[in-house]
């Protein structure tokens, strides 16, 4: 048991953290936004770098360190499929694949992230999932307020190729775990900047942060971010997460939820503009909250692997 | 970053719960239907911490010098989860262990140190905790039983109120305020009080929480020889918060909910209840209420591990265990329903003794005020 990071993953964090710095961020984020693009430079940067293929780099950095990357990109409000990329394909594929990667869940239709920009699909058709190599015109663009670019991408259960009988299980997993680790990353964001804003914006002559009502909801939250972290990483050092990720998926879409409605309760007026940065994050978790289901079924998903999954 | 058991770690755990397989009396869910301070507890408890102290098990992780195996806190946190998980057979008797003992090996004298130390490696001997007060809960430095030295003794007078663990207490672990004239926290004393000084008389304070849950101590010109004095007289605020910061992990209450869940989860099944999507989903947010706790729980032994000061990691475990007790309380008696109406069926014991969780030891809106102080660096509140 050992709940610091190590020297190495110190080196990666601070190395993504200067990279992030540099090419992503929140006015990075919106600027992307207004044009429903995705971030191919960041992409570009992150797999020069060696981020992207973290995960294999057994036996000296692994899942652990591409949840890392992927929860540390997700603070910088990278807008690329991180999780995908960084940790579900390479857990589940053995390799990095052609991005943007969109995750696809035929048990929960609808648009998806980066639909209309992605050239592989990762498809959750149930026991199986399925590689698929998409073609320019499978997606298509839907305009979407949740700062993430989505598309509509039509697939079904015959595209591409499988991965094998119960490679649905195992792609639930690593998408729970990724699903988590960017949910944390920005949470955490949304937390700072609201903590930032309460000690900053005065009223009745004092920083509003100085009130005992606002101080027990925003600690809370820190319960909540902090939770979700080590739920997260826990899972992510797994060697095939399925319990655990759905524990920690299902954890991280409530409390998203919650720090969604208490950060713009306590940001007020100025939480909801372009102007602040809070959006950019928030919104994110509002829309990734509701991934595979949400909270309900990741809840759902854990009963039925911990107590009535024959084993 | 590590999850995982050393071999070692996870060897000592089957260890333990064979011994709890096959230490533990077959009357044992009946026995502590009551909860850890009922006096089949704690009569059960000298027998058990007893056969603890001869396995070496009861105080390993106390420094070789005083009897002990020097054992890490991971070692330790092995041994609390494992006991809380079954209901905490030690009864009162962690108490003694985790932070009675090792606060009397930094203060106490030669004396006091020769009188309780071995009593408490025993396994033997009962202590109960005189903090609160009808005047002082969570605001603990107004406290007001005073003390006045008076020759070799000190005259005790006042009261305290929600003190646990009182049945056949052989000690008290006393606050006292020693200097009339003295605010908050200076000028206050701590008193290894025996419990027999004559002018000290017990009330049970009736709660729906168990038998002999709550009482009132009623110091009466009680006195209490000055050699029971533990630190130097008025500086008790400097020993007492020595003494929690050993407490800091606090209870394991989510190794029991963790055991309790899976039982719920069971009782679900046999009801007919388990396919039912809503139970589920409640079954799999305790679960995740439950996991939250553990790992917040890891992180304070692991900054302990470390050697690292008590942070705010503290109040944040201290929080989440008790959002776990709720979730899996609050469960409990919806899985069992009308059931749980009979006292001391199953559901109706595991809600009856978490319902105490937000409000033993700090509450909930203590631990938030620090966690928002310490952690999160708000500034405090005017007058507050």
């Amino acid at each position: 048991m050992d709940f610091e990071w190590n020297d190495d993953q110190r080196a990666i964090l601070a190395a993504v953290d200067a990279l992030c710095a540099q090419h992503a961020g929140p006015a990075r984020a919106i600027e992307l936004d207004a044009k429903a693009d995705w971030d191919a430079p960041l992409d570009k940067a992150l797999a020069e770098a060696g981020f992207t293929e973290i995960a294999l780099g057994v036996p000296e950095t692994g899942s652990l360190e591409g949840a890392l990357v992927v929860a540390e990109v997700a603070r910088h409000a990278g807008t690329l499929p991180i999780g995908a990329q960084v940790l579900v394909a390479p857990m589940l594929v053995g390799r990095t694949l052609p991005g943007p990667v969109a995750l696809v869940s035929l048990a929960h239709p609808g648009p998806v992230r980066f639909g209309a920009h992605a050239r592989t699909a990762l498809v959750d058709c149930g026991d199986e999932a399925r590689l698929v190599t998409l073609a320019p015109g499978d997606g298509v663009p839907v305009r979407s307020n949740f700062m993430l670019p989505v598309g509509q991408l039509a697939l079904d259960a015959r595209r591409g190729e499988s991965l094998g009988v119960g490679s649905g299980e195992a792609l639930r997993g690593w998408w729970r775990v990724a699903l988590a680790a960017e949910l944390y990353g920005a949470m955490r964001a949304a937390l700072d900047v609201t903590v930032a804003y309460v000690k900053r914006r005065r009223q009745f002559g004092r920083a509003i942060g100085s009130f005992q009502a606002l101080q027990h909801r925003l600690a809370m939250c820190t319960v909540l971010v902090e939770a979700t972290r080590w739920l997260t990483f826990e899972a992510a050092s797994q060697d095939l997460p399925t319990e655990s990720a759905a524990v920690a998926a299902a954890y991280a879409a409530e409390a998203a939820n919650q720090i969604f409605r208490e950060t713009h309760q306590l940001t007020g007026a100025m939480g909801f503009t372009r102007e602040h940065d809070l959006h950019v994050w928030s919104m994110r978790l509002a829309a990734l909250r509701l991934e595979l289901g949400g909270a309900s079924a990741h809840r759902r998903a854990v009963a039925a692997q911990r107590w009535i999954a024959q084993p | 970053m590590e999850f995982d058991w050393s071999e070692g770690d996870a060897a000592y755990r089957r260890e333990l719960r064979a011994f709890l397989d096959a230490g533990l009396p077959s009357n044992w869910a009946e026995l502590s239907v009551h909860g850890p301070g009922s006096d089949a507890q704690a009569a059960f408890s000298r027998e058990f911490c007893g056969a603890l102290a001869e396995r070496g098990w009861l105080t390993q992780s106390w420094p070789k010098a005083y009897g002990g195996a020097d054992a890490t806190p991971w070692r330790h946190a092995i041994l609390s989860e494992e006991m809380w998980r079954v209901g905490e057979p030690r009864g009162s008797q962690y108490m003694n262990v985790n932070w009675i003992g090792p606060t009397i090996m930094k203060y106490g004298s030669d004396e006091q140190k020769a009188l309780h130390l071995p009593k408490i490696s025993a396994g033997n001997v009962l202590w109960c905790q005189g903090f609160s007060e009808p005047e002082a809960g969570s605001d603990l430095v107004s406290l007001r039983t005073a003390a006045v030295r008076s020759g070799d003794e000190y005259v005790v007078n006042g009261s305290k109120i929600w003190t646990s663990y009182v049945a056949g207490a052989e000690y008290c672990f006393l606050l006292v305020r020693s200097d009339a004239n003295s605010k908050r926290h200076h000028g206050i004393t701590v008193l290894l009080a025996p419990m027999d000084s004559p002018g000290i008389t017990v009330r049970e304070v009736p709660a729906v929480i168990g038998e002999r849950y709550f009482h009132e101590l009623f110091f009466d010109d009680a006195r209490i020889a000055a050699s029971c004095r533990l630190g130097p007289e008025g500086e008790g605020w400097g020993v007492v918060s020595y003494a929690l910061a050993f407490e800091r992990v606090g209870a394991m209450r989510y190794a029991r909910a963790a055991l309790t869940l899976d039982a719920l989860a069971e009782a679900a099944r046999e009801r007919g209840k388990l396919d039912d999507p809503v139970i589920q989903e409640k079954l799999g947010a305790a679960r995740t209420a439950v996991e939250a706790s553990r790992l917040l729980s890891y992180r304070v032994i692991d900054l302990r591990a470390k050697g690292s000061e008590p942070t705010a990691d503290t109040n944040i475990a201290r929080v989440a265990g008790t959002l776990c007790e709720n979730a899996v309380s609050d469960l409990a008696l919806e899985i069992y329903g009308a059931e749980a109406l009979a006292y001391g069926n199953f559901a109706e014991s595991y809600w009856r003794l978490a319902m105490t969780a937000g409000v033993a030891v700090g509450t909930t809106e203590i631990n938030l005020n620090l966690i928002a102080s310490r952690w999160l660096d708000l500034p405090r509140e005017q007058g507050g």
